[in-house]
């Protein structure tokens, strides 16, 4: 009884020596404080806190991808010094979107911190699912000026903005369309290089043909997204003036001319079963060498010089992808951290964001792993990522910063963030094979197309221009 | 004589006909099977190889690749919630569909329609719901969440399907049993279920089969605990690309035991399926 006592005493003198001590320390952090603060500095932002989310257990989902491979070996260091527990799972692409979307449409709180998806990130952002960051970057307490959020490229943070420009988003992933030929040999023996040009483009499918049953062109079957750059580069647009005026313009010379000629890509001058080719089966088209020539983005045309059972390492060629009349309209895109707005913990969450996609983080994503995917040009800029993208001797990195900064440039990517795209995208895939398998010529397909793109808008709520 | 000879070897060419077209019919349907078997034990240089490789070296790695991960988890996930909701459906839905059968009341049909009502609508319907009322009362990401909503789809097919085969068994075998002495369960347990067999076959097979094979409901209601066969092996679709050699061997595990279940019952399936096929 009277030990508990004394160590009940103990401990209170204790308790006490520690709130002296802790009083102390507040007066003198009070002090240093108001001093940094009368020469015009600004307080750290986790002065004095150093275990600032001890107890808070974050919640994060994203789509698989080798990121967060990378990712996972960091994060026990993350959470020693936050004092936090991240729980970050990760699904398949069309599992993580289907489940987030019913999240963030029902405003739960089961996530603290996500991917946004880009063909998403229109309806996401748009329907006010996401946090805006804006107010998180401009609290001192909460972001350092050295996190720097201008280094992110433009085209990087084009889906995550929205019209004013506030940030929903920062990126993780960005994805840059550009052109490899896995056989570049084949064209080399016929004196042609990569083309520039669609017409080049046509006049290398057609003279490679048949050489070492190799296929000229190969592609995957999700042709919104591979024949845009066609369709843009032919003078056509998807929709009128995004994201204000959706009116499909698929019904024009232009669309019909850019379907005959990528429909003619695919029929003539694709390997047997071209049509119904995944991703994956299209970079495995490549990777065997059963076919050449790719226009898609840079994460499936890095393997084709990087991967160890590549047949094509040493013949694989890169280059922008093919500009038509009108221009050379490469696709980017990219995928950021964004915080649901019904998240219990935001600011934990805010924590992780910049943790994750911040400079350190990122070098060493690029040091240790060889991440080729990095949305900072201040490490884009470093030697180290030239060498990493350096591929089959050919400096891809500055391909694929060009192609970031057009996308962000131009805004003609904007078609691709709006809400509505990906109901409509599947017409234009229909229309393309529909043109690929010699069931309509452009015109008609594009035409039919644009008739029920304008039937699923307006059911929708979308407002149409006449004619 | 002639004659004779002429109708058998006429027999004859018509069997031989009949036997190729079923053979024929046969290797059409078997040959998506057969060949997701066959890729999951390719390498996948030999999965895209060109023209397609019919001899090749075997190998186990993609199998093996699926039981260092995640997999089995959602395998176990699976087999419980299937097992699970099948045996309660049954439990609860046979006796059901025999009061049904044998009572009186005007309204049975009335009643047996209402069962059915959670068929009725496509299950996209009740997603919303569900899923917020599971959120609600904590029951997203469970087995138990899982077995519950497959529940409300099988009692009414085991309701139907039973009630169908008691309405077929003669009630003069009970009035016999109970003149004996029988009480009402003794004559149900005792009589009427061991006659039902094939049909209680039928009907669990059927319920294990729809939970076995769900992918909607388990993709929008679980997230990583509960997470069943069908939702993980699509989850081998990663965004740089597909583990084609892991979707095959998975989708080989998920056939598995469904084959086995199919094959250890097969005499009572068929008899429970074509049961009252030629009743007038």
């Amino acid at each position: 009884m009277d030990l508990d006592r004394q160590n009940r005493s103990s401990g209170a003198r204790a308790t006490l020596g520690a709130a002296r001590l802790h009083r102390r320390q507040l007066l003198q952090s009070a002090l240093a404080g108001s001093a940094a603060l009368a020469v015009g500095l600004r307080a750290p932002a986790v002065l004095g806190q150093a275990k600032q989310f001890a107890g808070v257990t974050l919640q994060g989902a994203s789509f698989a991808s080798t990121f967060f491979g990378y990712l996972e070996n960091y994060i026990p260091e993350f959470e020693e010094a936050t004092g936090m527990k991240v729980n970050f799972e990760t699904n398949a692409f069309p599992v993580f979107n289907q489940r987030t979307d019913l999240e963030l449409s029902t405003q739960g709180s089961a996530l603290d911190v996500i991917n946004v998806t880009f063909i998403y990130s229109g309806r996401w952002i748009g329907a006010g699912w996401v946090e805006n960051l804006k107010p998180y970057l401009e609290d001192p307490n909460l972001t350092p000026d050295d996190w720097d959020p201008q280094d992110f490229v433009g085209g990087t943070m084009a889906s995550l903005s929205d019209a004013n420009g506030d940030p929903y988003g920062f990126p993780w992933e960005a994805g840059a369309m550009i052109m490899a030929a896995a056989r570049a040999d084949l064209l080399e023996q016929k004196g042609l290089g990569l083309p520039t040009t669609f017409d080049e483009l046509m006049n290398v499918c057609d003279q490679t043909k048949g050489m070492e049953r190799v296929a000229p062109f190969t592609a995957d079957k999700l042709h919104h997204w591979n024949w845009i750059p066609y369709l843009m580069g032919f003078g056509g647009t998807v929709f009128k003036d995004p994201p204000a005026n959706l009116t499909p313009t698929w019904d024009t010379p232009q669309a019909a001319e850019a379907a005959d000629f990528y429909g003619r890509l695919l029929s003539e001058y694709g390997p047997p079963g071209v049509l119904s080719f995944t991703d994956d089966q299209a970079m495995q088209s490549q990777k065997t060498g059963r076919a050449n020539m790719r226009t898609q983005a840079i994460t499936w045309m890095v393997p084709l010089a990087k991967d160890p059972d590549s047949r094509v390492k040493d013949t694989v060629r890169y280059g922008l992808v093919p500009s038509g009349p009108s221009g050379a309209f490469p696709g980017s895109n990219s995928h950021g951290f964004g915080i649901p707005v019904g998240s219990k913990n935001k600011e934990a969450a805010w924590e992780f964001i910049k943790w994750a996609v911040g400079k350190q983080t990122t070098l060493r994503m690029l040091e240790q792993h060889g991440y080729p995917s990095i949305c900072r040009r201040s490490i884009i800029d470093t030697e180290l990522f030239k060498e990493t993208l350096t591929l089959n001797g050919q400096d891809v990195a500055s391909l694929y910063l060009e192609v970031l900064e057009l996308g962000g440039k131009g805004g003609y990517m904007k078609y691709r963030t709006v809400p509505q795209f990906p109901q409509v995208g599947d017409k234009l895939n229909k229309a393309i094979e529909k043109v690929a398998t010699g069931q309509a010529t452009g015109l008609e397909a594009m035409a039919e197309a644009q008739a029920e793109a304008v039937a699923d808008l307006k059911k929708s709520g979308v407002q149409i221009d006449a004619g | 004589m002639s004659t004779s000879t002429d109708y058998h070897s006429h027999l004859k060419w018509q069997r031989f006909w009949l036997h190729a077209l079923v053979i024929v019919l046969v290797l059409l349907v078997m040959f998506p099977f057969v060949w997701l078997l066959i890729m999951s034990f390719k390498t996948i240089d030999d999965i895209f190889a060109w023209p397609p490789k019919w001899l090749f070296v075997p190998t186990l790695e993609n199998y093996t690749g699926l039981w260092e991960g995640d997999f089995p988890k959602s395998f176990a996930n699976s087999l419980i919630v299937s097992v699970g909701s099948t045996a309660i459906a049954i439990l609860l839905g046979v006796p059901g569909a025999y009061a049904l059968s044998r009572m009186d009341m005007g309204k049975s049909n009335q009643l047996s329609i209402l069962i059915l009502a959670s068929r009725m609508a496509p299950p996209i319907a009740f997603t919303i719901p569900y899923f917020l009322a599971y959120r609600y009362i904590g029951l997203l990401d469970s087995r138990l969440g899982l077995i519950i909503i497959y529940l409300t789809f099988n009692l009414s097919l085991v309701v139907w399907l039973m009630r169908s085969f008691f309405d077929a068994t003669p009630r003069a075998l009970e009035e016999a049993a109970w003149i004996d002495g029988a009480s009402l369960w003794q004559s149900f347990v005792k009589i009427i279920l061991p006659l039902s067999g094939p049909g209680l076959a039928a009907t669990a097979i059927l319920c294990f089969l729809y939970s076995w094979n769900d992918f909607f409901f388990a993709l929008i209601l679980t997230r990583t605990e509960a997470t069943t066969a069908p939702v993980a092996i699509v989850n081998f679709m990663n965004y740089e690309g597909w583990a084609w050699g892991k979707i095959a061997a998975g989708g080989a595990m998920v056939m598995l035991p469904v084959l086995v279940f199919s094959f250890l019952v097969r005499r009572f399936l068929i008899q429970g399926m074509t049961a009252g096929a030629i009743k007038g």
